[in-house]
């Protein structure tokens, strides 16, 4: 009930979803670079594959040469050559 | 990103190379911790290698022992990994800390001064003139009162019309405009003279006032009174006027020469010696020997002063010396030749000493033959107007 109301004043204040929860924000600026914020931690890293752990599930990435640029608490980056990615939805 | 990767550098990291088999875990403890971590990558299946900042070392090194990983350190960079590289160079520091001290030091003193005569007429002995008034190389910047100075200089001298002094870098920039030079004007009312400015023979005296004490055919010679400034009357007696007339005369322009059927001519041979030297002040050193190994030649001095931007000067100055050889050509002329040589070259000085071309009236030219040279003699003869003002004094 309080979360709703939080919800609908961040709504009225129009402020981004990723800032206030746990929501990963994805963003994909070509095919070689991703940009992961709200994340949780990595579960695998491969130079081909790599798995990261958010609060709504998984990310899978698959690609070659990949690496992690930049490893902050809240965002990870990862560029390469990005072929394909998927999610593995926490289902409570 | 640019600012985090300065401010990364300032405080300096270390790329690392972890070697296990639950890096992911050592990742995922250090992101926990806030560590910060860059550019990961995968070397091979056991390896990765990534940035960290050097005070989170040792703490990493815990976790690796804890996740059972091995760290080696690949590189070091940043600013105290230099600065330690550079520790036991003590005295390069001290060195570098005196030349920038030197240089700052020296910036407040003046160390050239450069004279800008507008439309390029030069103005003689101004350089001491400026030099004594107070403007000299090597005096702090913050005691030249630039408008004392300039006071002091007009004062000084009446042929400078304006003059303006600025101070850039360690460069003082005189700029002079130089006064037309003012011909001395006998007032209308006072009682004068006319004088003979040139030596020569009357053809015409025209008096309108005052008193001609020449005739036409007299030879005047240079300060002779043409025309009197007073009037006689038979009844008046003596009255002084301004005097004011014609007077035209004929004038002679002469020059002689002697030149010889043999001369020695000097000729360049091309062969060029370049002595390089530095100046402080008045001390020289030169880096190569004074003596030249020519027989004859002559030496060009060109002093260049050191300046580290287009207005900083520095005390310092590369003196160019370079010596050019030159032979010694014997050349003979025939009499006429001679002639012809010592006739043009007469005649070109004599012409631009003659103010009119069109007024002169003859020509005339002798020449003696000697036993191995011959002398010239050019005569012009001018008509031409003559005679200045001269104020009587009583």
């Amino acid at each position: 009930m309080k979360k709703n109301r939080m919800r609908k004043l961040n709504k009225i204040l129009e402020i981004p979803e990723e800032v206030y929860s746990d929501v990963p924000k994805i963003s994909l600026i070509g095919f070689d670079e991703m940009i992961i914020e709200n994340y949780k931690g990595i579960l695998e890293y491969e130079e081909f594959f790599i798995r990261i752990s958010t609060y709504k599930g998984l990310i899978s990435i698959n690609g070659y040469n990949l690496n992690l640029e930049t490893m902050t608490n809240d965002d990870i980056r990862v560029t390469g050559k990005i072929e394909s990615f998927d999610f593995e939805r926490i289902t409570d | 990103m640019i600012i985090k990767k300065i401010i990364n550098y300032i405080y300096g990291y270390l790329r690392i190379v972890v070697e296990g088999y639950y890096i992911e875990r050592f990742i995922n403890i250090c992101r926990n911790r806030n560590y910060m971590m860059w550019n990961i990558k995968k070397v091979n299946d056991i390896n990765i290698a990534l940035n960290i900042e050097i005070k989170h070392f040792r703490e990493i090194c815990k976790i690796a022992k804890k996740t059972q990983c091995k760290i080696r350190i690949k590189a070091k960079r940043g600013l105290p990994f230099l600065l330690n590289k550079y520790k036991k160079r003590k005295l390069f520091a001290l060195f570098l800390i005196l030349v920038l001290g030197i240089i700052f030091f020296s910036s407040h003193f003046v160390w050239n001064i450069e004279i800008i005569e507008e439309n390029g007429l030069a103005i003689e002995n101004i350089m001491e003139d400026i030099q004594e008034a107070g403007l000299r190389i090597g005096t702090l910047k913050n005691d030249i009162d630039t408008k004392e100075i300039i006071n002091k200089v007009r004062l000084e001298r009446d042929d400078i019309a304006w003059i303006g002094i600025e101070l850039k870098g360690t460069n003082a920039i005189v700029r002079l405009v130089k006064a037309d030079e003012k011909p001395e004007i006998v007032d209308e009312n006072e009682y004068c003279n006319i004088v003979s400015n040139k030596n020569g023979v009357i053809t015409k005296i025209n008096a309108q006032d005052g008193t001609a004490n020449v005739k036409v055919g007299d030879t005047v010679s240079v300060g002779d009174v043409l025309i009197n400034g007073w009037m006689e009357g038979k009844y008046t007696g003596i009255r002084y006027v301004h005097a004011k007339g014609e007077v035209e005369a004929r004038v002679w322009y002469t020059m002689n020469k002697t030149i010889p059927y043999k001369a020695t001519e000097k000729q360049y041979t091309g062969n060029v010696e370049t002595n390089y030297g530095i100046k402080i002040n008045n001390f020289k050193i030169n880096f190569s020997k004074g003596v030249s190994k020519f027989e004859f030649y002559d030496t060009i001095e060109t002093e260049n002063k050191i300046k580290l931007f287009s207005n900083f000067y520095l005390p310092i100055s590369v003196v160019k010396t370079t010596h050019e050889e030159y032979g010694e050509v014997q050349k003979t002329y025939s009499m006429e030749e001679a002639k012809k040589i010592g006739i043009q070259e007469i005649e070109e000085e004599l012409e631009s000493q003659i103010e009119n071309q069109e007024n002169i009236v003859n020509k005339n030219i002798n020449t003696y033959e000697n036993e191995n040279s011959i002398d010239i003699y050019v005569t012009y003869e001018v008509l031409e107007t003559i005679g200045t003002n001269e104020k009587i004094v009583f």
